[in-house]
């Protein structure tokens, strides 16, 4: 079973917009949680403040005469206090006796408060939270006092206020807040994602650089990078250099062999070839067949060498055109016609220009051998592929022998000069880069020779 | 007919030397490409064959100086290596065709036949003036279908002639056409040569234009 990968792993787009959001999503909410809570408790604070400001004016207010009869020198300032249920009451009661809301603010018109029982010192502050008259939830703090008249008779003083009070503004900025934190967050993921398309365009524009090198428009990757990507360039660009290098190099190692074997071996058939007797004969033979040999590994070992490296683009015309103007000087005393019909110029083969003058050089000489009158050659773009046409007005070969030709060391003709390898060649050449050769009947009469190679772009 | 052959191997030199000039030829031979740019430029050759590759100066340069310097004797490039790339550079240097090594001697001598008489404009191996035929092929030279006896000089100056039919030739000219470079030469022997040809051929054939050379004046 194949371990499936999460999508965001296959995309650095996608991990870097989640790494940062999740990264932005615990700061924001960290944020919001911190900021929604210092809030609540300075609203706490507030609130606890007023409430004991209350309990304080009330205690002040508060006058027990010898009796022990408690009333409130003046009504207290706040006007929610007259107001029934408004949400904020005071109450005192009467600790010694059964005195439970011995005097009320008239807010709380016919509701007492009941303060849940604790070990109360004596004037010290408590908080509770108790139910309220309409069943609503209530701040309430309470204090202690003997008054200086009867200290034997302490009376509980209590100011309790709606919990709306604090939840309310509380309520309202964590609506806030939290719309705010949430369009930052937003803010965030788009600025990251125009970060994300910023910082990776630099590959966007190295993956055309790469395109083009493979189709061969060019040798290299132009121009700089950002210095996170710049390394890998120069890397690859050195690749790419050392194999050119490795090429020309076996290019010129099969030069340098081809030169210091053949001519030893054309010395010894010149030697032979005055001279009779076995040894002479044998000697004619097998340089012959030395020959065939170094011709045919020479042509191999080099093909092999630039097949496959990328970046190769070889335009069409001028290889046609150069071997033209060899084939009509070579050619000269047969009075042919040498004519290249049709090529167009952005037409190029996605290989090594050697390679392809290679083929080319050898089907058009084989023309060219044959033909009565006239050769003629096209080159043109057919289903994707470079196609070349070349047909010969000469006496054509019976389907029988059409694809033996293709063979190591045949020759129809012995008369015409020739190792007998150049057909084997251009094929053997023709598969290496993906392409075919085949001989038709031309309509001229002769023979048509196709080449398929892959087109450059 | 003077040829110049370039080639450093020396055994390869050797035998390019022998079958040339057991087929008529006067030859010359250089080794490297410095000595044979330097002799391609001061002497005439009616033919050269050119080795691409040699010490010091490579073939393919020599060439290319020789047709900067407008000479434009025919040139057969030998090329060891064989790639069309090779041939099609050669040819536009300004060489007129190639062999590929290892070639037969009978290819090469062909093939500097064909050179030598396209470069004066003759398309058949035959060269005809009169009752008079010159076989380049076979060095054989008859008159009325008899086959006439000549000396290698008395027959390189006729061929030289033939070439060149209708044409003034100055007895300088016949001089470097016939002798290799390091050849005592005498213009006199040259008027001996003629005074030869002109028993063995038909009267009138070989005119003196006074002051100027010969000419061979063939009947229509």
């Amino acid at each position: 079973m194949t371990p499936v990968r999460p999508v965001w792993r296959d995309s650095l787009r996608l991990r870097l917009l989640v790494g940062t959001l999740m990264w932005a999503s615990v700061a924001v909410l960290v944020a919001g949680w911190g900021l929604a809570r210092l809030f609540h408790e300075h609203v706490e604070r507030q609130f606890h403040v007023e409430l004991s400001a209350h309990l304080d004016q009330l205690a002040a207010q508060l006058e027990v005469d010898a009796t022990g009869r408690a009333a409130l020198r003046m009504a207290l300032g706040d006007p929610r206090f007259a107001r029934p249920y408004s949400g904020l009451y005071w109450q005192i009661d009467d600790l010694t006796a059964e005195g439970r809301g011995l005097l009320r603010s008239r807010s709380l018109w016919d509701v007492v408060l009941f303060v849940p029982g604790d070990e109360l010192v004596d004037g010290e502050v408590h908080v509770h939270r108790v139910e309220g008259p309409d069943g609503e939830p209530l701040r309430m703090i309470e204090r202690v006092l003997r008054p200086a008249a009867t200290p034997d008779a302490p009376l509980r003083l209590i100011v309790a206020a709606n919990a709306a009070f604090v939840d309310a503004p509380v309520m309202r900025l964590n609506r806030l807040l939290a719309v705010a934190l949430a369009l930052l967050v937003l803010g965030l993921a788009f600025a990251v994602v125009v970060q994300v398309g910023l910082g990776l365009r630099p590959l966007q524009r190295l993956r055309e650089a790469l395109a083009a090198v493979r189709d061969g428009r060019s040798a290299a990757i132009d121009g700089r990078y950002p210095v996170e990507i710049q390394p890998l360039v120069d890397e690859f660009n050195a690749v790419l250099a050392r194999n050119a290098e490795l090429v020309s190099r076996a290019r010129t190692q099969a030069g340098n062999l081809a030169h210091a074997v053949k001519t030893p071996l054309t010395v010894l058939a010149n030697a032979a070839d005055t001279a009779d007797g076995g040894l002479a004969r044998l000697v004619r033979e097998q340089v012959g067949l030395a020959r065939t040999q170094v011709d045919y590994h020479l042509a191999r070992s080099r093909a092999a060498a630039a097949v496959g490296v990328p970046g190769q683009r070889t335009p069409m015309r001028p290889v046609l055109e150069g071997l033209q103007r060899l084939m009509a000087k070579v050619y000269a005393e047969r009075d042919l016609r040498l004519q290249l019909l049709a090529c167009s110029d952005s037409l190029a083969f996605r290989g090594e220009a050697q390679d392809l003058q290679e083929m080319l050089g050898n089907l058009l000489d084989n023309a060219c051998k044959w033909a009565k009158t006239r050769v003629e050659l096209s080159a043109s773009e057919h289903g994707g592929q470079l196609q070349v046409c070349i047909d010969d007005d000469g006496p054509g070969l019976p389907a029988a022998v059409r694809e033996a030709v293709f063979g190591r060391g045949v020759r129809l003709d012995e008369q015409v000069d020739g190792s007998g390898l150049g057909l084997a060649i251009v094929r053997d050449l023709a598969r290496l880069y993906g392409g075919e050769v085949v001989l038709e009947p031309s309509p001229s009469g002769g023979v048509r020779a196709l080449l398929r190679l892959p087109l450059a772009p | 007919m003077r040829i110049l052959v370039v080639e450093d191997e020396p055994l390869l030199n050797a035998q390019l030397r022998a079958a040339l000039e057991a087929a008529g030829y006067v030859v010359d031979s250089a080794a490297d490409g410095r000595e044979a740019s330097f002799m391609g430029e001061v002497e005439a050759y009616d033919a050269v064959v050119l080795d691409l590759g040699l010490p010091q100066v490579d073939g393919l340069s020599v060439l290319k100086r020789w047709r900067a310097a407008s000479v434009g004797m025919p040139v057969l490039i030998l090329t060891a290596r064989g790639d069309w790339h090779e041939k099609v550079a050669g040819i536009d240097a300004g060489a007129d065709d190639y062999l590929t090594k290892p070639f037969h001697m009978e290819e090469l001598l062909a093939r500097v036949r064909a050179l030598i008489r396209r470069a004066a404009g003759q398309a058949s191996p035959e060269l005809r003036c009169g009752a008079v035929v010159v076989d380049t092929r076979g060095g054989r030279v008859t008159v009325d279908g008899q086959l006439l006896g000549l000396t290698s000089h008395e027959f390189r100056v006729l061929a030289y002639l033939m070439h060149h039919r209708g044409e003034v030739v100055s007895r300088t000219e016949l001089t470097e056409h016939i002798y290799a470079q390091d050849h005592d030469r005498d213009s006199n022997t040259i008027e001996v040569f003629v005074a030869r040809l002109r028993k063995k051929l038909p009267p009138e054939l070989i005119e003196t234009v006074r002051g100027l050379g010969y000419r061979l004046v063939c009947p229509p």
